[in-house]
């Protein structure tokens, strides 16, 4: 154990300003109240870009909010969607998209989980965007903090591809992993583990003479 | 009296349940270890996060992940067993049952290769794995459902009287490649040898053996030893949060073959999806994790 100092987790409140989001550095901790729209579908997302292309309407508007790469399955109860259980998907996948998507929208904060390429980092930064990884398979925790469903669009498509706007009430911690200044903790670690391997490789040349 | 259709539908049902909804118990030891040798913060964070998010799991009957992944499973027959009605059938029926009943529901993740199109059934589904145990009067099954996440950093790659030091090298970018997206801390194997499907098939085998347990073989157990501390220091750390631990465990077999070396390496994320259950020659069923 390190004697790192413990840095308290602070309450954000979705949709971020654009200033709000640059306030955020890497590494930050945070819970999330507020609104988020969430969906885990290529699909979802190729629509999202023909929207923006043609002009057209989205379902509900997305100007300026929280956009979440995240599958989610609700059950209705006296009239309220609740959750049984939400979880975020790996975001790389999306990497030809989310930069279009991040500009037209304006969206402050995206999340999910194993980062976004430079592609992306670049337009968050254009437009104060920051991205919120959260543990993937911690869903019992992670759903604990979503209150309920607000809505639904493009219900045409299978549930955790459609587009779904939920009410947050202390969700995650979730890490500010990358930030609206450049920054992305996917690529200095991935830059760090580059440069670590060739000592690694000797390493294990060292342990195989054992 | 034989394992029935009947029986076993059921066990295939339960057992994709279960494995949803419990992550394994020697994972939870070495994720618990773990936190304990982890010196960064965010990283100890992260796995107390998921250990308490397992307990609730557990404890609260709710999906560990909700990317359920698509059904798979492993069975072992015994030779001197005796079995009544389609066994295929058994599984196909024993997912449709699961689909129908498990509360709450799963998502469709059953994906079309070529039109992507989603489903609760499909060709090959369940993927299924048939081995035979000589001698045994019994019937082991274990279920390993695959999801996104870990299933797309596998690979595989064909060498020509490769030394071990390009095998490890090898092993090492697949690790590189996957970085933190495929929800570390890991569980890798690696199958060495064989034939292209016969490697496959022994990675990811080696990623269902349990965390702590040993390799027969003196000089694999060296390789899987110094593996995993080489993957831990890649930096990648819980959940890409730049930790000590990217592996629980490294994994490895290897097969005879010809001068052609195939080498697999396959994950299996920090919740470890496996379950495993015995079904006696009387048809009793036993869970063993
Ligand atoms: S890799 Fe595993 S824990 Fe991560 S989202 Fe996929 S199934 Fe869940």
């Amino acid at each position: 154990m390190s004697d790192e100092p413990q840095p308290d987790i602070v309450h954000l409140n979705l949709p971020l300003s654009p200033e709000e989001a640059r306030s955020l550095s890497l590494g930050d901790m945070v819970l999330l109240d507020g609104e988020v729209t969430v969906s885990a579908g290529m699909i979802t997302q190729e629509r999202i870009i023909e929207a923006l292309e043609s002009g057209e309407d989205l379902p509900f508007d997305l100007q300026g909010q929280a956009f979440f790469h995240m599958g989610s399955n609700c059950r209705e109860e006296n009239g309220k969607w609740l959750p049984n259980y939400v979880n975020p998907t790996t975001s790389t996948r999306f990497d030809a998209l989310m930069p279009t998507i991040i500009r037209g929208l304006g969206l402050t904060s995206v999340g999910g989980k194993g980062g976004m390429g430079p592609q992306c980092v670049e337009a968050m930064q254009e437009i104060g965007c920051v991205y919120f990884s959260m543990p993937g398979g911690a869903s019992p925790l992670l759903t604990n903090g979503v209150v309920e469903r607000l809505e639904t669009g493009w219900d045409d498509l299978i549930e955790q591809f459609r587009l779904a706007r939920y009410q947050l009430k202390s969700f995650g911690p979730v890490t500010v992993a990358i930030d609206a200044h450049g920054n992305s903790m996917f690529q200095k670690l991935q830059q760090e583990a580059a440069d670590k391997l060739p000592g690694i490789l000797q390493e294990l040349a060292a342990a195989r003479q054992k | 009296m034989p394992i029935t259709y009947d029986i076993i539908r059921k066990a295939s049902r339960d057992l994709y349940e279960w494995s949803l909804k419990k992550v394994p118990d020697d994972t939870l030891e070495a994720l618990a270890q773990a936190e304990k040798k982890e010196t960064k913060l965010a990283s100890r964070r992260t796995l107390q996060f998921m250990q308490a998010a397992a307990r609730a799991a557990e404890t609260e009957d709710r999906h560990a992940c909700s990317d359920a992944g698509f059904p798979a499973y492993f069975v072992k027959i015994g030779t001197k067993l005796t079995l009544d009605g389609d066994i295929r059938r058994a599984f196909v029926d024993g997912f449709e049952d699961l689909v129908k009943t498990i509360e709450p529901p799963i998502l469709k993740f059953i994906t079309h290769p070529l039109t992507m199109e989603r489903s609760y059934t499909g060709r090959d589904m369940p993927a299924l794995s048939f081995d035979v145990i000589d001698g045994a009067d019994y019937m082991e099954i274990t279920c390993s459902p695959k999801a996104l996440g870990s299933g797309r950093w596998a690979d595989m790659k064909i060498f020509v009287y490769p030394k071990i030091e390009e095998i490890e090298a090898y092993f090492m970018d697949c690790v590189l490649a996957a970085g933190s997206q495929h929800c570390p801390p890991v569980i890798i194997g690696m199958g060495i040898g064989g034939s292209f499907d016969h490697a496959a098939k022994m990675a990811k085998k080696a990623t269902l053996r349990k965390i702590g347990s040993k390799h027969s073989d003196p000089m694999i157990q060296d390789m899987e030893e110094r593996l995993l501390i080489a993957v831990n220091k890649t930096g990648f750390g819980p959940m890409g949060t730049g930790g000590d631990t990217t592996a629980l465990a490294v994994h490895v077999d290897y097969a005879h073959g010809h001068s052609f070396v195939p080498v697999a390496v396959c994950f299996n994320c920090w919740i470890n999806r496996r379950t495993t259950l015995r079904i006696s020659n009387d048809g009793e069923v036993t869970r063993l994790e």
